[in-house]
């Protein structure tokens, strides 16, 4: 019976090619649609994880209700602001550290300023890192140099993207970097990393001149415009530069630049380091403003959380609960890419039907045949599920293949033009193993229901006038 | 004994607004191993009498009794059990897969017939040699002569051992020879297998020689139904 229906495609080939093909366009359309959503799904969660969103928290002081201010209603924040709160010191640190689940716990500062290498300037984010760091990542594999010994050394790490933000390229001789077309004919500055390990950088800060205070505000509406801020300049030794392994790789630690901790806090700067100090007002005085705790596993989230906020006191802020909305996102990007692809497989659809239908008129007479000799109707049935069903499952087999190369070449374009030189490539597109196994399945349960009406239809014709059909 | 009774059978149709019996009130029986030849002219309602024993077609009124069984009254899937198992039609036209050889032409009633897969082909070669055909088995329909063709028909019918062999015009499209060696055929299945046969042709002369009965058809009604003695039985 199987048999049969393969030899009746065959008979009307190119008929039976171009409705597959159909099939295989649909097929195809729909798979590139729903990987490329899958894809991307898979980088940002990825992100999201190699970012330590899952398993990290910042704790602060003071409990400030974010959500209220962001709505514009600042009227308790200064009650807010007021109440009496446990102050983040190097006890409280200690305390964090020894929490179950605690992977490891440093203050969190960050502040802006201006850094200059081999006569080249930009405004970067430096953030003072405790040596403990080390063992973990990115600070667990430094690319080109070392990490530095103490947190009071003026050795200081800077990230690979930053040196070519600046239009400095460290490149391995052994590696050359593969310039993209749109950066050809940008001007940049391809050096060895000896020439910069060991070398001087200057960090540059803004620091408050008393001096230069406008004390009357008339004198800012006079035309006095000069700012109250003048800039202090630190030069540190540049120990290490680490480069990022994949696009969405560990970014945890915010910044560009990584000083020693203590050796930041020495660095001369405007009295607030970060929102937590804008927002938290004074405890900056007692103790740090933030402190960042990042876990072993995100499975120790909740339990840590728990210990922080009850038995501890502290606010936690952690964003992991962000990612369910991100999700639900993606979930409604996949369904409209492929709502779009089902489309496509819904005209493949009907092309079934015709072909079907089509078949069944050629064949009429041999369809009488088939009874007279004793064919049932369910029998008959099948012969032309068989027919339709290898219709889906041949058209989603070339159509898968026809969706990965056409995602491999669109993925293979994305990254060769459009991604910067010298990052690691990403992939745009992503093929589960559920994407392949259910475009399989749903375009043979498509066809199957395409199938559906020629085949009823076949089964119930009359065979007494069939066999006077030519 | 009888293997079919037919008691007022009525096949009528509508051709606008006028009812026309095709099959008119008739009523007759044929015993186990009996060759009957129905004749009649064009239109006399030949084909449609034998339509509805082999349960193509289904009766206005009357009824069709076979083996015992009312198969007047049976739906279309308990028809395609008795076309598939007791009765072997043969046609004019003698309606073969044309895009498909001899032996799958027989094989496919041996697939209806849910002969395991294998021992199909090897029954279909058996079927197709005892016709006489063991050379051209690989042959399409179109690469045989109409006798050839009539043949692989005839082995066709009779893949799922049906105990009456319904024949309609068989020979029409034959020359007298090849004609003679097809109805030969038949009478050695009814001689050596005990197969009933139902003959519906025109021919009178050579239906005389060759049947046990012949029932004369005229505008739907039997006019007709005389025992004859065979001649090829005296030769």
């Amino acid at each position: 019976m199987i048999e049969l229906g393969f030899a009746n495609l065959w008979r009307t080939k190119l008929r039976t090619i171009l409705t597959t093909l159909g099939v295989v366009i649909g097929i195809g359309a729909l798979t590139s649609m729903i990987s490329f959503g899958t894809g991307m799904e898979r980088n940002i969660t990825e992100a999201f994880k190699n970012n330590d969103l899952f398993n990290s928290l910042t704790v602060t002081a003071r409990k400030i209700d974010l959500e209220r201010i962001a709505e514009g209603d600042v009227s308790s924040l200064a009650a807010q602001m007021n109440q009496g709160v446990a102050s983040l010191n190097d006890s409280t640190l200690a305390l964090i550290n020894e929490v179950e689940g605690v992977d490891i716990a440093f203050p969190e500062l960050t502040f802006r300023a201006k850094l200059k290498v081999l006569d080249k300037e930009m405004e970067v984010t430096v953030a003072g890192i405790p040596k403990s760091l080390e063992n973990h990542p990115p600070f667990n594999d430094i690319t080109y140099g070392s990490f530095f010994d103490n947190d009071s050394s003026a050795v200081v790490i800077v990230r690979w993207g930053t040196l070519k933000g600046l239009k400095i390229v460290v490149e391995d001789p052994a590696e050359p970097v593969q310039f993209k077309f749109h950066e050809k004919d940008q001007d940049f500055l391809v050096v060895p990393p000896d020439s910069l390990i060991g070398r001087p950088i200057q960090v540059t800060t803004a620091v408050m001149d008393y001096s230069n205070l406008a004390l009357n505000p008339m004198q800012l509406l006079s035309g006095d415009r000069s700012i109250p801020f003048k800039e202090k300049t630190t030069t540190f030794i540049l120990g290490g530069i680490i480069k990022k392994k994949s696009q969405f790789e560990n970014q945890s630690v915010k910044g560009s630049l990584f000083v020693p901790y203590k050796t930041a806090n020495k660095v001369p700067r405007l009295g607030f380091t970060n929102i937590w100090d804008v927002l938290g007002g004074d405890s900056k005085d007692d103790g740090y403003s933030a402190i960042y705790v990042r876990l072993e596993e995100p499975s120790y989230m909740d339990p840590v959380v728990k210990t922080l906020k009850d038995e501890m006191g502290l606010n936690v802020f952690a964003l992991s609960d962000q990612l369910k909305e991100v999700r639900r996102g993606f979930l409604i990007l996949d369904g409209i890419l492929g709502a779009i692809g089902t489309i496509a497989l819904f005209v493949a659809g009907l092309g079934i039907v015709n072909t079907m239908i089509m078949s069944i008129l050629e064949r009429t007479r041999e369809i009488g045949i088939m009874k007279a000799i004793g064919g049932s109707e369910n029998q008959i049935k099948w012969i032309f599920f068989v027919e339709a069903g290898s219709i889906g499952f041949v058209g989603a087999i070339f159509g898968l293949i026809l969706g990965w190369i056409v995602t491999r070449i669109a993925n293979q374009i994305a990254n060769s033009q459009f991604m910067p030189a010298g990052e690691p490539p990403v992939d745009f597109f992503y093929f589960p193993i559920w994407l392949i196994l259910g475009s399989i399945a749903f375009s043979i349960v498509l066809s199957l229901l395409a199938g559906l009406y020629p085949a009823i239809r076949a089964a119930r014709i009359d065979p007494v006038k069939a066999l006077r059909h030519d | 004994m009888p293997i079919l009774e037919i008691t007022g059978l009525v096949k009528s149709y509508f051709k606008g607004d006028i009812a026309i019996s095709a099959v008119d009130d008739i009523s007759f029986s044929v015993d186990k191993g009996e060759i009957v030849s129905i004749v009649g002219r064009s239109g006399s309602g030949k084909s449609t009498l034998l339509n509805l024993i082999g349960g193509l077609d289904t009766a206005s009124a009357g009824q069709i009794v076979y083996d015992g069984k009312r198969i007047s009254d049976w739906n279309r899937n308990e028809l395609a059990t008795h076309r598939r198992f007791h009765v072997g039609m043969i046609f004019q036209s003698f309606n073969m897969i044309f895009t498909r050889n001899a032996l799958d032409n027989v094989v496919l009633a041996l697939v209806f017939g849910g002969c395991p897969k294998n021992q199909r082909k090897a029954r279909a070669k058996d079927l197709l040699t005892s016709v006489g055909l063991s050379e051209r088995m690989y042959h399409k329909p179109d690469e045989l002569s109409g006798g050839e063709i009539q043949r692989v028909a005839i082995a066709r019918s009779l893949a799922n051992e049906p105990e009456i062999i319904l024949a309609d015009e068989p020979t029409g499209n034959l020359d007298s020879i090849t004609a003679n060696e097809i109805m030969e055929l038949l009478v050695s299945l009814n001689k050596e297998q005990g197969k009933t046969i139902l003959l519906v042709t025109h021919d009178q002369e050579t239906a005389e020689k060759i049947s046990d009965r012949m029932i004369y058809l005229l505008d739907g009604k039997i006019i007709e139904d005389k025992k004859i003695n065979r001649k090829s039985e005296d030769q």
